[in-house]
């Protein structure tokens, strides 16, 4: 037989499950005919009842919390450009207005990361549009790039945050960007395009991604996924398309009339960490 | 909206490559990390606080503390349990901060009128405080332990993990908690428990 001091030794992890079954059993017999360890245990059990039965925090959206922690880490977003370095050998003009109009875009956007579910994301677009429409024309490919990037980012979020028509309005409007820069796209240095592209393609993958990894990977995603690709998949084909004037990219954006024929990508571009390798 | 944790046996490679990019800087990989986990933390913080604004905050603050620390993070335990660790002690250094109320001294004795009812949201919520101040105020071993316990929800196993001391540790820390926390709750926990035992009569 226990003593009362030992049994009450052991009643928390008693109380608590962990004491195998040949140590619980000598307790068990204590307390069957103790009326004070009885009583002592209902003390312990009330205590853990207390602590277990702490409340869980109701539902808190993601997209305030995250854009308040951004604003007070360290190291402030820069927009990257990972491409901009090769883009420079088309001229020093280029180069200039490229890097103007990336200062203003890190400038201007108040809500640079806003997402579609964060009620600022009418103030990113209508920033995104002014900003669209003062950059030169020599610019307007990078900026482009960027903006259809972000797309791609929000998408991503949305469809891992289990909203697919949000993430679809995205990869839509990326759909459109892409379009839109596809003739500046085809005279541009063929290389620096090939790897834009391989990136957006990568990305694209990133989004289809997390559309899987929710249990009830939407449809409309996959299918706007798909369209996007085929959109990539028609701006790499050689042939020539009639330009877009307003796309063009200053007199040395044409350096060869004729661009070459851009290397395929291969078909399974890996994840999105190509700038490991670049 | 339920919105289930995303790390799965096969996600944890991800989660790797998650951590190692936002250690080197990647912004958009620490999103995804905090996209994992804001709801893990913010709910230790509201367990531990019991007011949400201040419970967001302090997840604020431990997910910057987990930016800043990230670089010295190795892979060999896992992440939920070194987040869990950076969760508890920022939780616990807040409680600390907060000044009780009510003195502990006064709950000891409570007024006629405040014998907790649990039926009473009003008693509940008076007890959850008291539970919160009382391990706020224990020494920083046994604070610190329970705390994974009570506000974490990890199991005595994970504790020792999280904590990378043996289980045995774990137990004998728990119970010296435990014994304090109820020494120090003493009428708060008896006459719950006379209710409890009144209406299960
Ligand atoms: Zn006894």
């Amino acid at each position: 037989m226990l003593s009362h001091a030992t049994t009450r030794d052991w009643l928390i992890p008693y109380a608590d499950g962990m004491l195998a079954s040949d140590e619980r059993r000598p307790i068990d017999g204590h307390l069957a005919g103790c009326a004070a360890c009885a009583a002592e245990l209902r003390e312990v059990r009330e205590l853990n009842l207390l602590l277990v039965t702490l409340p869980p925090a109701p539902p808190v959206a993601f997209a305030p919390f995250w854009l308040k922690l951004q604003a007070t880490l360290p190291q402030r977003r820069t927009i990257k450009l990972p491409t901009f370095a090769r883009y420079r050998k088309l001229g020093l003009a280029f180069a200039v207005a490229a890097i103007a109009a990336l200062a203003a875009a890190s400038a201007a956007l108040a809500a640079p990361s806003a997402l579609p579910d964060n009620p600022l994301y009418p103030v990113k677009q209508l920033e995104e549009s002014l900003q669209v429409a003062v950059t030169p024309s020599s610019g307007q490919l990078p900026l482009k790039l960027y903006l259809a990037g972000e797309r791609l980012r929000e998408a991503q979020a949305m469809a891992y945050d289990h909203k697919p028509r949000l993430a679809a309005t995205s990869l839509r409007a990326f759909g459109v960007i892409v379009n839109d820069a596809s003739a500046a796209l085809k005279h541009a240095d063929p290389r620096a395009a090939s790897e834009d592209l391989k990136r957006l393609r990568a990305d694209l993958d990133a989004v289809e991604r997390a559309n899987v990894t929710r249990n009830d990977d939407d449809a409309d995603i996959k299918q706007v996924v798909a369209a996007d690709l085929d959109e990539i998949d028609r701006i790499e084909q050689p042939e020539a398309v009639t330009p877009d004037p307003t796309l063009i990219i200053g007199t040395q954006a044409t350096p060869q009339p004729t661009p070459q024929p851009t290397p395929r990508p291969t078909p399974r571009p890996e994840p999105s960490d190509d700038e490991h390798h670049r | 909206m339920a919105q289930p944790e995303v790390p799965s046996p096969e996600g944890d490679a991800e989660e790797r490559r998650l951590i190692d990019r936002s250690a080197s800087g990647d912004q958009e990989a620490f999103r995804q990390l905090v996209l994992r986990y804001h709801r893990l933390v913010i709910n230790v913080a509201f367990r531990a606080l019991g007011e949400l604004s201040l419970a967001e905050d302090v997840a604020q603050d431990v997910f910057i503390k987990v930016h800043k620390a990230l670089p010295t993070y190795r892979h060999d335990r896992p992440f939920k349990h070194w987040l869990h660790r950076v969760a508890a002690n920022a939780v616990t250094d807040a409680l600390r901060r907060r000044r009780p109320v009510v003195s502990l001294d006064g709950m000891e004795q409570p007024p006629a009128s405040a014998v907790p009812d649990p039926q009473d949201v009003a008693a509940r919520h008076d007890l959850q405080r008291a539970v919160r101040h009382a391990i706020a105020n224990l020494p920083p071993h046994y604070r610190d332990t329970i705390a994974l316990q009570a506000f974490g929800e990890l199991s005595y196993d994970e504790i020792a993990r999280a904590l990378d001391i043996p289980l045995g540790t774990v137990m004998s820390r728990l119970n010296g908690a435990k014994r304090l926390l109820r020494e120090r709750l003493g009428d708060l926990v008896r006459s719950s428990d006379d209710e409890v035992e009144a209406n299960t009569a």
